[in-house]
């Protein structure tokens, strides 16, 4: 990895199946469950969880090479914890706003709106609906910002 | 005795075999590559699952006051009278014995506990068919519930039966399908439905590191440790012929070094610290232990997967050393029986030519 130079982040983001990224940066905005938080250099020690939304990495030393001063993932579930000089983003699913098949996501959507109507009293199936609802959201969100 | 002609057919058709199980043999040592890639690139994500739960659980207030133990119902254990069985086989054959021994395991596993009630889900084609054969399915009859709703009750019939099956898993291992599997088996064991779970599945650390294990999915009694309940090592020859048929398709012996990558993970939320936790702790800890359920069973998973283009190597290069063994065997006795006729042919020509 390139060396850090001072108040710099070390970020990883890692999936399931693969770490996908693991750069110096200087900023990373995370989305946690409850509200987007921005960390920068000396953030105090915290562990999140995470909720769906985009992941937004600035100042990473390949995206300067390239022209482009972010770098964005769409993550959807997952943990973050912050170091001073680190942050480690755990995510259950992490894809490039451009692999987003805006198709499915939209199906995704009405099967949670099919759900959400059908849930009644149950705390759960209301839970898991506007789980899959906020995931689709954040998705279809992530692909139009980038079009 | 077989004519030259016969022979020479018999030896073109053992040489066609030779090249499909050669060619069966460099297809499996190539899927075996990516399917150890793949198992060493999902390490991160588990160890570091593993050590932020671990840090978390240093945290007092997660325990009972009364029992100590920690406040999850994963934690808990029950007397074990109904067990869920997850066997991991093949979708295909020809992989030598590599079905057969998991199946052995999984029938001994049922066999040596026979006061227990048995669930047996299945992942691969041959387990579930061979399974199918023995076991019947679980019957479920849909009751009608007081408020109208309707309600799957199952009947146990026998004390084994099988419960499900996950057919085309294997076939691209996906992680959002192994984490529903893992709420399934999670919801059963919070409503009590299942007191313990086992997983059968072929460890692949490496070619010649590799091993059969009954492990424990369910309940979690230490956070980070494989709970083996029983393993069966391959024998010592077995081991030679896997590293020879490894060595001779340009696959390493040794499973690649990842020690540094894994300490590095294991320091993820353990920095001596203190954290703030943006949620409560506890809500952080009832997130992670389906990830960490779940990155167990992708483990079992994608070692599987790679154990068995593994064994089919093995098995396919065992069967082109046999073809070529055959073809020489074959090529001297046709030679022979050639030279014989040849023989013959001068005999009787020299004897005619003496009578004369």
């Amino acid at each position: 990895m390139a060396e850090l130079t001072s108040n710099q982040l070390r970020v990883r983001l890692v999936t399931p199946e693969r770490v996908l990224f693991d750069q110096a940066a200087e900023t990373v905005e995370l989305p946690s469950k409850s509200g987007y938080l921005e960390v920068l250099y000396g953030h105090a020690p915290l562990v999140a969880e995470l909720g769906a939304g985009d992941v937004n990495i600035r100042g990473a030393a390949i995206a300067e090479a390239g022209g482009e001063s972010e770098i964005r993932y769409n993550v959807s579930w997952g943990f973050v914890e912050v170091l001073p000089d680190r942050v480690t983003i755990l995510a259950s699913d992490a894809m490039k706003p451009e692999e987003i098949d805006v198709r499915r996501a939209e199906q995704q959507l009405d099967h949670g709106l099919t759900l959400w109507k059908q849930a009644g009293e149950s705390v759960e199936a209301y839970d898991e609906a506007l789980r899959i609802i906020s995931e689709a959201e954040a998705k279809i969100a992530s692909a139009a910002e980038k079009g | 005795m077989a004519n030259v002609l016969d022979l020479r057919r018999r030896i073109r058709s053992v040489k066609n075999t030779r090249q499909i199980t050669k060619a069966m043999k460099m297809v499996s040592a190539a899927k075996l590559r990516r399917a150890q890639e793949r198992a060493l690139a999902a390490r991160p994500y588990a160890a570091m699952i593993t050590s932020v739960l671990q840090s978390l659980t240093r945290r007092v207030d997660l325990y009972d006051e009364t029992t100590g133990n920690l406040c999850h119902p994963l934690f808990l254990t029950r007397p074990e009278k109904r067990v869920l069985l997850i066997v991991i086989s093949g979708d295909k054959g020809f992989a030598g014995a590599f079905n057969a021994n998991i199946l052995k395991t999984a029938h001994q596993f049922i066999n040596g506990n026979p006061d227990k009630e048995i669930d047996i889900e299945t992942v691969g084609r041959k387990g579930r068919d061979q399974l199918r054969r023995h076991y019947p399915a679980a019957v479920y009859t849909e009751q009608r519930g007081e408020d109208g709703s309707v309600r799957q009750v199952r009947e146990r019939k026998a004390r084994v039966e099988l419960v499900g099956s996950h057919p085309g898993m294997l076939l691209k291992l996906e992680v959002a399908q192994v984490l529903d599997m893992a709420q399934e088996i999670i919801s059963r064991y919070v409503r009590e439905e299942i007191d313990a779970a086992y997983i059968v599945y072929n460890e692949f650390k490496s070619v010649i590191q590799q091993r059969l294990v009954v492990e424990r999915l369910l309940p979690l009694i230490e956070l980070g440790r494989q709970q083996i309940t029983g393993a069966v090592e391959p024998s010592e020859e077995e081991k030679e012929r896997a590293a020879e048929a490894a060595l001779s398709a340009g696959i390493q012996l040794e499973a690649a070094d990842t020690t540094e990558a894994e300490e590095e993970a294991k320091k993820f939320g353990t920095a001596n610290v203190d954290y703030i936790y943006e949620q409560p702790a506890e809500s952080l800890f009832k997130g992670l232990l389906p990830q960490y359920i779940s990155s167990i069973l992708f483990h079992a998973l994608s070692e599987s997967v790679a154990a068995e283009h593994a064994a089919r190597m093995t098995a396919m290069d065992s069967a082109t050393n046999n073809a070529s063994d055959m073809i020489d065997s074959l090529t001297l006795h046709m030679n022979r029986v050639r030279q014989a006729a040849i023989t013959k042919e001068i005999i009787e020509i020299v004897s005619g030519a003496a009578a004369l």
